[in-house]
């Protein structure tokens, strides 16, 4: 690193602008400017417009608004009720209870859903009022529930993955592939944290339900049939290799619209509230994505990412203290900025590091979604705490305080990825090839 | 209170939301794209140039949608320091739509230009579909244009009112996390 001077004005600039609340896009849009202007005698319009007419309008990229409208039409459905009402039964005799409808009912809503608040506000709506008429401890329902939404981003559709993939131009059908076993262990270390709470704290005194017979349970979960066959085909398609990750996303749309319509709460006015509300989110993503689009380019004038790179690589660290050092300046990032904004801001730096230290590319995609779902459940930002704040009036702090057990699971897992890697990379080298890329 | 706005706020807003709404057209347009591509597939037909209609489409429906966005909050900002400034907030919005209106301005003016070549040069499209790119371009150029307006009309806003027309929208901002 020669030149001192300018790398600090742009990561001042940098900084500057995202710090004081400028809109996360613009503000990339903005220091990529100026590492244009500071670093490279090109004409930094004429090439930002390019980048981002590039970017902006790539296939790959058009996944994203169809698997969050698939959400948004899920999310206005009563796939909330007819989810408690059919794994409740099943829950009720475990060890923990009912709380581990949490945990199975946002594992089920992850693999229809992209995003880590809606299943939390899907799951929550009917499981928190549910569970605290039963007494549950309130720590639990609120830390369950904060902890287990952000399988969301991990299970697949998950829009923080298809950013990832968009961004490192990497295949999004692997990358989901390769976050489905990995959400199931972090769902299995939860409902295990559940069953042993309830064995061990003197809080946990539910009142129970009657039990059901077997027949009865059955017809209580005959509602789940649609949306697990929904989730069968969206990622069947893609494992078997019949469609491409965005034609699994117009299939979901065409699914999630069906079950809505078999459930009659398809109308004119949640059709279009569901269609606009993806407009608006994938219009906020897309604006951060030409931003980021830009900064990238300018990044690769600044030289920044290459130097980062074999500094590091001179340092001699090792695969393992890499990552715990990664590990820890995404958890920092992550109390400041979103989950996606995170990882387009960071990935142009990091993915040479992560090349030169031969790092599955695929494997880190899991790795870091790991970490930003961390970044969800701590505060002062972490988008779960502010939605479970709306849904139950309780203080940031107490909430923080409930969900950090779940963090604690989290950074566990992250340990499990790096010592069994298998479990992220084993899934996508076995899907079938898929036609056209 | 609607009846007391001012033409030029409501003409204003009526954009911004009627292009939002054709963005949302060109949502539902990008599924009957690839819904048709799937099939043609499956039956061995081949229409040559859907994946690129389907890209232009997603960057006509990000680009349209910017400023109908921006008012209803969606995008996303950190929001720490503002709401540290308390009382005085108001120059932090300031320092944050001045910084907008000229990043937004700044994009307007190129995508603009980028269409404009395109036209001058004559630029096809690389891919099967070979389209004049100025076409599919105008879009986006549109919504650069639009959006840098959407901050402009805020920051007069602000000036003049002490309040812009932004609003606050966690559920859309957070239904991408």
């Amino acid at each position: 690193m020669e030149d001192f001077a300018p790398i600090a004005i742009f990561l001042f600039v940098l900084f500057l602008l995202l710090g004081t609340g400028v809109w996360v896009g613009l503000a990339l849009l903005g220091v990529a400017f100026v590492g244009m202007e500071l670093f490279t005698v090109r004409p930094a319009g004429d090439a930002m417009m390019t980048t981002i007419w590039r970017s902006s309008s790539s296939w790959t990229l058009t996944a994203l608004p169809l698997f969050i409208w698939m959400g948004e039409i899920l999310f206005r459905t009563r796939l909330s009720e007819d989810m408690f009402r059919g794994l409740s039964p099943w829950m009720a005799r475990l060890p923990g209870g009912l709380l581990h409808t949490n945990v199975v009912g946002c594992t089920v809503f992850a693999a229809v859903s992209g995003s880590s608040a809606a299943t939390l506000t899907t799951v929550g709506k009917m499981s928190i009022p549910e569970l605290r008429r039963r007494d549950y401890p309130e720590t639990m329902v609120i830390g369950t529930l904060a902890g287990a939404a952000t399988l969301g981003l991990m299970i697949p559709p998950s829009l923080t993955l298809i950013v990832y993939g968009v961004t490192i131009n990497e295949s999004i059908t692997k990358l989901f592939m390769a976050g489905v076993i990995p959400g199931l262990v972090l769902a299995a270390m939860f409902m295990t944290y559940v069953a042993l709470y309830s064995k061990v704290s003197r809080r946990y005194k539910p009142i129970l339900d009657a039990d059901m017979s077997l027949s009865q349970k059955l017809a209580n979960s005959r509602f789940l049939i649609p949306v697990m066959v929904l989730i069968a085909m969206v990622i069947g398609s893609m494992y078997l290799g019949y469609a491409t990750a965005t034609e699994a996303a117009a299939i979901g749309v065409i699914g999630a619209m069906l079950l809505a319509a078999t459930q009659g709460s398809l109308n004119w006015s949640t059709f279009t509230q569901s269609l606009m509300g993806a407009t608006r989110t994938s219009a906020m993503i897309a604006l951060i994505l030409a931003g980021a689009a830009f900064l990238s380019l300018s990044m690769g004038f600044t030289g920044l990412p290459r130097a980062l790179a074999e500094w590091i690589g001179s340092l001699g660290l090792s695969r393992f203290e890499l990552l715990m050092a990664l590990l820890v300046f995404y958890i920092v990032i992550g109390c400041f900025l979103d989950g996606i904004s995170s990882v387009v801001l960071t990935i142009a730096v990091v993915e040479p590091m992560i090349r030169q230290a031969g790092i599955d590319i695929i494997w880190f995609g899991i790795f870091i979604v790991v970490v930003v779902e961390m970044a969800q459940i701590t505060p002062p930002i972490g988008f779960n705490l502010f939605v479970l704040q709306g849904m139950t009036g309780h203080e940031m702090s107490f909430i923080a305080r409930a969900a950090f057990p779940m963090f604690l699971i989290m950074v566990l897992m992250v340990f499990v990825l790096i010592a069994f890697p298998d479990l992220a990379t084993w899934l996508p080298e076995n899907i079938r090839q898929q036609p056209g890329g | 209170m609607t009846t007391d706005r001012p033409f030029v706020r409501r003409a204003l807003d009526a954009i911004y939301d009627a292009a939002g709404a054709v963005a949302a057209l060109c949502l539902v347009a990008i599924l009957a794209v690839i819904v048709t591509q799937m099939v043609t597939r499956w039956v061995n037909v081949s229409v040559p140039g859907l994946a690129e209609y389907a890209g232009y489409l997603m960057a006509t429906a990000s680009f349209l949608a910017f400023a109908h966005a921006l008012n209803r909050g969606a995008h996303i900002r950190v929001g720490l320091f503002l709401a540290a400034l308390g009382r005085h907030r108001f120059w932090g919005e300031l320092w944050c739509l001045v910084i907008g209106t000229a990043a937004t301005a700044y994009l307007a003016w190129y995508a603009v230009r980028l269409v404009w070549f395109s036209w001058k040069l004559n630029d096809i499209s690389q891919g099967q579909d070979a389209t004049p790119l100025w076409m599919v371009q105008a879009p986006m150029a549109a919504g650069a244009v639009l959006l840098a307006i959407a901050f402009a009309d805020n920051l007069v806003t602000l000036v003049l009112t002490r309040r812009d027309n932004i609003g606050s929208d966690l559920v859309d901002q957070s239904h991408a996390e």
